[in-house]
């Protein structure tokens, strides 16, 4: 046997799996719940029409559900629970703050750079915890969280606790949408991510974070780097969170180290078993569900997140597929009731 | 670091760090999962005792006794009505004990908003004495409760985990669930003491430390966060090795900030937390199993 690297027997050739078309159709699924997500976004609009309050509560449900859809394949598909998207959408915010006051370049460069820089962060926290159990995450996440907090309320540059406000016009080369359009704009950014994760869900990308989730040792054992794969997962999700925070920074015209607080963060894992975990826009209807309950209902004044935090117990408790589930459950019963069966047909 | 009255709290923060790591360290010891409503059990125990001799006229001794009993009624409630039932549905994975376990932190945080208000109170002196003075430094009687008390509750777990039956039970059941419940062990019980004890720990430890900076409903989360690094830093191997890294962190949380400023600790909480969990994240003190 020598040293020499050509003796060595030839690596084998590993076939790549054929690509078999999941039993379900996937397109159809996903292309039917888009379908339905942009109705339902158009009637929300028609909804707000012009009303100053009802534009702030859609645009603050958008960036609710953009901050659930970033925990969506961390936290759903992939299984591991991060708490740092307060931190994340700050950091997106930020970016677009600090784009428009500290610099001449266009605005959507702070849109992208944002996302960018969120992913590294979680891609860091993910590391330090990679092989280790999800509350290690959740601690390192937090305690990000804090540090980065605290971090904003002291650093010159980002304004201290009075933040950041009086931005420039975003402009799209050389297009300044007026706020009716970015406001529809936003529901289409929502729309368009739901319906991205849920294609993602359905491909083989999203089969192997899922089985990751529920057998890590199978899928390891396949020949794919798990803690990779998941720190894939928490990087996405971060941008995604990242846009949320861009998105309401732009809107709302003004960020503080506080504007995104760790009750959003425990409000957004509960949006998407709310909603129903089966698919993304679970955690669209959870979100619109929690604004509901927490901001639109006087009545609630207070205790909207109370009832929220103990729903979720009872929901996880009873009704683990949450509502979207439910109703789906429901569509097939009420089909079979509709379908007449085989036998009749002849 | 030559200041006696900087290492007085230090010590102080180091025993409530380390009587929440104990009450992290039971349930751990037998359910294998880090309870994080232990913060907020300890924010029960210290913000209801508060609240009922403030706003409603309790003798004090009568709203302790109260406090306790609701912190470990809540902590069983955790356990019989969350974890258990969430556990059963969805087997071995860990992820749907963490969410139920963080949704608990979280509803915790918002009842106990609307019960108490969202105000700090200030935790009620349990020990009339005068506080002792030598040279410059002062221990107060709430300083000196709290040191006697955590030796008492650590030397007296240390002999319950090792001489007895429940105590070896609740190591049973924590190595292995599986292999206790096929000996006839009886799993659910043992479970249920260990979320008590540990309510009744954390009750201890809340009511105790109260007194130091008041108590809100908003306190559970940073102590939830404490009483883990704290585990984290000391480790596993004995009874006595969260009590250690509660000293370690106390001690960081009082000199940190004394000589490099208050935002440099949240930095360094940050740091310590990615290099233990990095390199050591079975802690200084770790059970070494021979095979």
């Amino acid at each position: 046997m020598t040293m020499n690297g050509s003796s060595a027997p030839p690596p084998v050739e590993v076939a790549p799996p054929p690509r078999h078309r999941p039993p379900w159709p996937s397109g159809l699924q996903a292309n039917g719940s888009l379908g339905l997500g942009v109705l339902a976004a158009i009637g929300l609009l028609v909804w707000v029409g012009v009303n100053g309050y009802k534009q702030t509560l859609l645009v603050t449900a958008a960036t609710y559900a953009l901050i659930a859809l970033g925990m969506y394949i961390p936290f759903v598909l992939a299984g591991s629970l991060s708490l740092a998207y307060g931190a994340y959408a700050s950091i997106g915010g930020y970016a677009v703050a600090l784009i428009s006051t500290e610099t001449r370049l266009p605005l959507w460069f702070g849109w992208l750079i944002g996302p960018v820089i969120a992913a590294v962060a979680a891609v860091i926290l993910g590391l330090a915890t990679r092989r280790l159990s999800g509350f290690y995450l959740v601690a390192v996440t937090l305690l990000f969280s804090e540090a980065f907090q605290n971090y904003l309320s002291n650093a010159s540059f980002t304004g201290g606790n009075a933040g950041l406000a009086s931005f420039r016009n975003l402009d799209v080369f050389g297009w300044y949408p007026s706020n009716e359009q970015l406001i529809i704009a936003s529901a289409a950014v929502v729309c368009v991510v739901a319906f991205l994760l849920n294609r993602l869900r359905l491909s083989p990308w999203g089969i192997v974070v899922r089985s990751m989730r529920e057998v890590p040792s199978a899928v390891e054992a396949a020949g794919t780097r798990v803690p990779i794969l998941n720190l894939v997962a928490l990087a996405m999700g971060a941008g995604i969170g990242a846009l949320a925070g861009a998105l309401f920074t732009q809107m709302s015209g003004s960020i503080q180290p506080d504007t995104f607080t760790l009750n959003l963060v425990f409000l957004a894992i509960f949006m998407p078993i709310i909603g129903g975990t089966g698919t993304p826009w679970g955690a669209v209807l959870g979100a619109l569900i929690v604004v509901e309950l927490t901001l639109n209902l006087p009545s609630l004044h207070t205790s909207g997140t109370l009832l929220v935090s103990l729903g979720v117990l009872l929901i996880m408790l009873v009704a683990p597929r949450g509502v979207l589930g439910y109703l789906d459950t429901g569509r097939k019963e009420l089909m079979r009731a509709l379908t007449p069966t085989k036998g009749t047909d002849g | 670091m030559t200041d006696p009255q900087l290492w007085i709290s230090a010590a102080e923060l180091g025993c409530f760090f380390g009587l929440l790591a104990l009450s992290y360290y039971v349930v751990l010891a037998g359910t294998g999962f880090f309870n994080f409503a232990v913060g907020p059990y300890a924010m029960v125990g210290g913000l209801s005792a508060a609240w009922l001799v403030l706003e409603h006229g309790f003798e004090l001794w009568l709203a302790v006794a109260i406090a306790v009993v609701a912190t470990m009624a809540l902590a069983a409630v955790t356990e019989l009505a969350v974890v258990r039932p969430v556990q059963r549905r969805s087997g071995r994975s860990e992820l749907p004990a963490l969410v139920a376990v963080t949704a608990v932190l979280f509803a915790i945080e918002q009842l106990a908003g609307v019960i108490f208000g969202y105000t700090t109170l200030p935790g009620q002196e349990l020990l009339n004495i005068q506080p002792i003075t030598f040279g410059t430094s002062v221990i107060l009687p709430s300083d000196l409760l709290l040191g006697i008390v955590t030796i008492v509750v650590f030397g007296g777990m240390a002999l319950w985990v090792r001489l007895s039956r429940t105590g070896r039970l609740l190591r049973a059941v924590g190595d292995s669930r599986d292999a206790a419940a096929l000996l006839g062990l009886p799993v659910n019980r043992i479970r249920l003491v260990a979320f008590v004890l540990s309510g009744l720990l954390a009750a201890v430890a809340g009511l105790l430390f109260a007194p130091k900076a008041g108590v809100s409903s908003t306190s559970g989360l940073d102590w939830a966060l404490s009483g883990f690094l704290a585990l984290v830093v000391g480790g596993t191997a004995t009874v006595w090795a969260p009590l250690i890294g509660g000293l370690i962190l106390g001690a960081l949380q009082v000199f940190i900030p004394f000589y490099f400023g208050g935002p440099s600790l949240s930095y360094l909480l940050l740091v310590l937390a990615i290099v233990f969990f990095a390199f050591r994240p079975q802690g200084i003190f770790a059970r070494r199993v021979r095979v």
